[in-house]
């Protein structure tokens, strides 16, 4: 590439919904022509809406992790699952897919979304200019995975409308589920406020 | 439609190519624009029959439960209406927004906003819609709920006798008929039938 032409240099903007592309200058507030939408040069307060969306799901993460999101009352036994302990339930039954599956939506995609935001919000933060494809290749795929977290919610709100038979066997939510619902809405939220363009922002003049 | 577009992930300037159907950034490989040949009745189609198998995956109990003989079943409210009895109506209330309510408003404003493009007439406040019906697509999660159930349901096989539902296979099939909707209209081909209207 030998001369790289910005929207924001020439006076172009594009509609984050319906991608129009829009002649604005500079500051002017300008609706889409198409869509109505208010188009920006950048999503408004990206950085700071995106790190206090992301400073409350990290702060939830720990009660979501160390609460119980489920008792089980049985005949036999009273017990409490944390997420750790039900796919450590899956895997003794014997589903171990089912327990990887569990595994990777509920503890490693959060915790990966938490940690690559963070890293992001950084990288704009410092204005670091190196790898931005990989970054932006990096912010699609947590964007992409993100609602893969709901799963165990399901698996829950099954378990508990299900297992309510009289004397034998009961199912109820725990307080770690309410934890767990803000975790997964509050990082989707975060990666929604996030202005994409804001990686490739501090490219050196090619 | 003007022959300069900008990338929406990396505002990169770059010229339009009249001919092809799907381009993505010269530099950060996002995807520019995507427009299918489906026509407006495909995708009318499949949003009634998308629209036909949510309501029949209401109808019917999703998983029956059999255990020393007591049974017990749910339907995908019932789920969430189970967690507002037990104290977690919000957590009901997501649950209920992103498998029935979410779904529900996407394909009533869908087939809302693509009747009159038929035939050349544009919707009241066809672009409010279409706007929200865009934004709320990540919120739509059919496919992770089946996951989910899947998960609840062979965690039950260990300990009582599972019996799905006709309600889950209309589910799943309607998973896959919005996959489909969603797949043959694009946020450009969209803009591209209301353009025509103009015509």
């Amino acid at each position: 590439m030998t001369t790289v032409l910005l929207g924001r240099q020439v006076g172009l903007r594009v509609c984050s919904h319906c991608r129009n592309t829009v002649r604005a200058a500079g500051a002017a507030r300008v609706r889409c022509p198409r869509c109505g939408a208010p188009i920006h040069v950048r999503k408004p307060h990206s950085v700071v809406t995106t790190g206090v969306l992301l400073a409350a799901a990290a702060v939830l993460y720990v009660p979501a992790n160390l609460l119980p999101v489920m008792y089980t009352h049985t005949f036999f036994d009273d017990d409490s699952d944390t997420i750790m302990s039900g796919v450590v339930s899956l895997v003794n039954n014997g589903s171990w897919p089912l327990g990887l599956l569990v595994f990777v939506a509920s503890i490693c995609i959060p915790l990966l979304k938490l940690l690559t935001m963070a890293a992001l919000l950084f990288s704009v933060a410092t204005k670091s200019a190196i790898h931005p494809l990989q970054r932006s290749r990096l912010f699609r795929l947590v964007e992409f995975i993100g609602r893969w977290s709901m799963l165990d919610v399901y698996a829950i709100s099954l378990l508990v409308a299900l297992v309510q038979i009289r004397s034998l066997a009961f199912i109820h939510p725990g307080a770690g589920a309410i934890a767990f619902c803000a975790v997964v809405v509050l990082t989707m939220l975060a990666a929604e406020s996030f202005d994409e363009r804001l990686l490739w922002d501090h490219q050196p003049d090619e | 439609m003007s022959s300069i577009i900008v990338c929406h992930a990396c505002d990169l300037v770059q010229r339009r190519n009249a001919l092809t159907t799907h381009a993505r950034c010269a530099r950060c490989h996002a995807e520019l624009y995507r427009t299918t040949s489906a026509s407006i009745d495909a995708a009318v189609a499949l949003g009634c029959a998308a629209a036909l198998l949510l309501v029949l995956s209401n109808l019917y109990p999703l998983v029956v439960l059999r255990l020393n003989g007591a049974t017990r079943e749910t339907t995908l409210v019932g789920a969430a209406l189970g967690l507002y009895r037990e104290g977690y109506g919000l957590i009901g209330a997501l649950v209920l927004l992103t498998t029935v309510l979410i779904p529900s408003f996407q394909l009533a404003s869908l087939l809302y906003v693509l009747l009159p493009l038929r035939r050349r007439r544009r919707a009241k406040r066809q672009n409010e819609l279409f706007r929200t019906l865009t934004r709320l697509r990540p919120w739509a999660m059919p496919e992770v709920f089946l996951l989910g159930a899947l998960v609840a349901l062979v965690k039950l096989s260990a300990i009582a006798q599972v019996v799905p539902g006709v309600s889950l296979f209309a589910y799943v099939a309607f998973m896959l008929t919005l996959a489909g909707l969603t797949s043959i209209t694009p946020t450009e081909q969209f803009w591209h039938w209301v353009e025509g209207t103009r015509a």
